[in-house]
């Protein structure tokens, strides 16, 4: 391999860091939505690079998985995005806070 | 005959007060009432009938057995000897005789099927004491009578002095009843039975300390039934109950069931004369306190009351002596015509219009002379005039204490000759006042039913003529009750005649005594003024307040300790100071929930934080 394996960990460490502070951090829907795919694609490329290492193929069957269940999951939160703002007029995360105790 | 047919006697005013008790009230009145009246008079028949089988040793028969339970073995069963058959035949005949009277009495009254569904019941129990020959059947009914006089007592339970008259007579008594339920325990462990035949029949066995332990329980037992001290406060105060009821409760029932349970147990109470002292001490003690405080009484079925109480420690007093004839003797005599005066005393204050206060009353005798004649009559034997049966039951009481030997007893003849006079003077207080001079307040104006009229009069009857049953060898008797009863009527000695004709003489003069006294006290009128001692002895010696204070007051505090102090404070704070932690500590974590997606996703991250340290901490520590 080329890439030496540590490198690909810093890498995929600092994207899913990066993911996170940006769901974190922000109070838009769609930037927590987006912040969430960073996180998971760093967990991908962790496993893609972990599979190389080892020369197993599990890591990138797992990938594909990753990539459909990923698909879907941001087709359904997009589709609840549009409603929650047809319903509010906002995108605002803090603006739904129903679930107050 | 078959023996079988003795149960016909408790049973049948058992069924005819379920009868009135499931049914009465879809049942036309008259048919109800006679029910009432027909089942006491039908057990009264069958008690005659049945009369031959109390001869000789008596009859024990067995319905069915009742609990069977490894070694106790509890049989439905009567024993049919000369002393229950007689205690039957006065309890059945002297309960029909109310039950008419009732019927007359409680005329007016809506709630008569609950009335005379618990007369019935009431009468059942005490055949059920009287017949018994097992002790948890006899407590069956002792307990039965109680329950009988708590419900009847607070019959018009609306009023709440009635209903509390009534819980105290259930309460006062069963303090009584707790040391009978000790004794029969007691007696089953010992003989391994509860016959009561056979404990009797066993009784000499008894070490003597052992038998006046038992004895004693029995006594403070027969205590409570039979209001004598110190659980004498409940009599008075059951005058809350309808007439009829006062005159079952002083006259066929209850009262006289701790009598007969002396009576019943004699073999065994004969064992021990330190018992039997204070069975006399007791009854002699109760005849003075209640003599005394009837003297001042105003309300004319508290007199009465008072002197049921007294003539019972009469009876007490016979048996202490040892003589159970001479109790059971005075305990008919007393039935005969203390239910005939208190039955007079219902019609005296139905004429009043129901005034009992016997200050306001007067002149009555030109008004009700049937009422009048018969309550004289009555009132005579209970002063025990000479020639009434009242007299020779007394004296035979007397005779036997004088006979007992012991110089306690000279002490306590002593005491029943006071009583005498006392008696004497307050029945004829209670004589001159209602009956004597002018109506001082209301003027008589109701009518009575004849039903309340005529039986009175078999009553007064048989009081005056109840000398009968027993009168002694030295006015030409045979002792006709005595001999009946053969070897059950215990083990007194009887005195010379030398002194049983100065006693009978002695009492004679405590009668006249007591009729000259109150004709000068009261012969005008009642006593105007109120002295400290009229107002002392009105309230029973302050009987009320002592037990207030000493039993009371005390337990009162007592529970208010374990209610407010234990219970408030305690277990109650604990559990309190729980629940309010638990209620601070989600009102906390409450803040955490708030409803923010992001508060949330920061949680998530700081766990993540803490999960993954803790994860390296481990690795750290692991190497």
């Amino acid at each position: 391999m080329i890439v030496p394996f540590a490198h690909v960990l810093a890498i995929s460490a600092a994207m899913f860091l990066m993911g996170l502070a940006c769901v974190l951090v922000r109070r838009n829907l769609i930037m927590i939505l987006i912040g969430v795919e960073v996180m998971l694609n760093a967990v991908g490329l962790t496993l893609a690079g972990a599979s190389a290492l080892w020369n197993q193929v599990d890591g990138q069957i797992f990938v594909i998985f990753l990539m459909a269940m990923t698909s879907a999951e941001v087709s359904i939160s997009l589709a609840m995005v549009v409603y929650l703002r047809r319903r509010r007029g906002t995108i605002d995360a803090d603006a739904f806070d129903e679930m107050r105790g | 005959m078959t023996p079988k047919i003795l149960f016909l006697i408790p049973l049948l005013p058992l069924l005819c007060g379920a009868l009135n008790a499931l049914a009465g009230r879809a049942l036309p009145r008259r048919l109800a009432v006679a029910l009432a009246v027909g089942g006491v008079a039908a057990a009264a028949l069958v008690t005659l009938a049945c009369w031959p089988l109390a001869d000789g040793g008596g009859t024990r028969t067995v319905l069915y057995t009742w609990l069977a339970s490894g070694k106790l073995q509890v049989p439905m069963a009567i024993y049919f000897d000369r002393l229950s058959a007689s205690m039957t035949l006065m309890v059945t005949s002297v309960a029909a005789l109310i039950h008419l009277y009732a019927v007359g009495y409680m005329k007016e009254e809506e709630a008569y099927a609950r009335f005379f569904a618990l007369l019935n019941l009431f009468v059942f129990a005490m055949l059920a004491i009287v017949l018994a020959d097992n002790l948890l059947v006899l407590f069956l009914g002792w307990e039965g009578v109680g329950f009988c006089s708590y419900a009847l007592i607070g019959y018009w339970y609306r009023e709440r002095k009635n209903a509390e008259a009534g819980r105290k007579a259930f309460l006062v008594t069963r303090v009584g009843d707790v040391f009978l339920g000790i004794g029969l325990l007691w007696l089953f462990r010992l003989f391994g039975t509860l016959s009561i035949t056979e404990i009797n029949a066993g009784a000499h066995y008894l070490p003597p300390v052992l038998a006046t332990i038992l004895v004693l329980l029995l006594l403070a037992g027969a205590c409570g039934k039979s209001a004598q001290m110190p659980l004498m406060t409940w009599l008075a105060d059951a005058m809350a109950g309808p007439t009829p009821v006062s005159a079952l409760i002083h006259a066929a029932t209850m009262v006289t069931a701790g009598v007969y349970l002396l009576c019943r147990f004699f073999p065994l109470v004969q064992q021990s004369p330190a018992a039997m002292g204070a069975i006399a001490s007791v009854g002699a003690l109760t005849a003075l306190y209640a003599a005394t405080c009837a003297l001042t009484q105003r309300e004319i079925k508290r007199v009465l009351a008072y002197s049921t109480m007294s003539q019972i420690g009469y009876m007490f007093l016979a048996v202490g002596a040892g003589s159970v004839s001479a109790a059971m003797f005075h305990l008919f005599t007393h039935a005969f015509f203390k239910a005939c005066l208190f039955m007079g005393a219902g019609c005296i204050i139905h004429l009043y219009g129901g005034e009992n206060d016997i200050s306001r009353m007067g002149g009555l005798g030109r008004r009700s002379p049937v009422v009048f004649w018969t309550f004289l009559g009555a009132a005579l034997c209970l002063a025990g005039v000479p020639l009434t049966g009242g007299f020779f039951s007394k004296d035979a009481i007397l005779a036997a204490a004088a006979g007992g030997g012991h110089p306690l007893f000279w002490l306590l003849l002593g005491v029943g000759l006071v009583t005498a006079l006392l008696t004497a003077i307050y029945t004829f207080r209670l004589l001159y006042l209602v009956f004597a001079g002018e109506c001082r307040e209301h003027e008589p104006d109701h009518h009575l039913s004849p039903l309340m009229l005529w039986p009175l009069v078999p009553l007064a009857l048989l009081g005056l003529g109840g000398g009968l049953l027993n009168l002694p060898p030295m006015v030409g008797g045979g002792e006709t009750l005595t001999n009946y009863l053969g070897s059950l009527a215990g083990s007194a000695h009887a005195p010379s005649h030398l002194a049983e004709s100065v006693l009978a003489v002695a009492s004679a003069l405590m009668v006249l005594g007591g009729w000259l006294l109150a004709k000068r006290l009261y012969g005008r009128g009642p006593a105007r003024e109120e002295s400290p001692l009229a107002g002392f002895l009105l309230r029973g010696w302050g009987a009320d307040r002592m037990v207030e204070l000493a039993i009371l007051a005390p337990f009162r505090a007592f529970s208010r300790f374990f209610w407010r102090g234990i219970d408030g404070k305690v277990v109650d704070g604990l559990l309190d100071s729980a629940a309010r932690g638990c209620g601070a500590w989600g009102e906390g974590l409450r803040q955490l929930t708030t409803g923010r997606i992001s508060r949330y996703l920061a949680a998530f991250a700081w766990g993540l934080v803490l999960v993954l340290g803790w994860f390296l901490v481990n690795l750290g520590w692991g190497g």
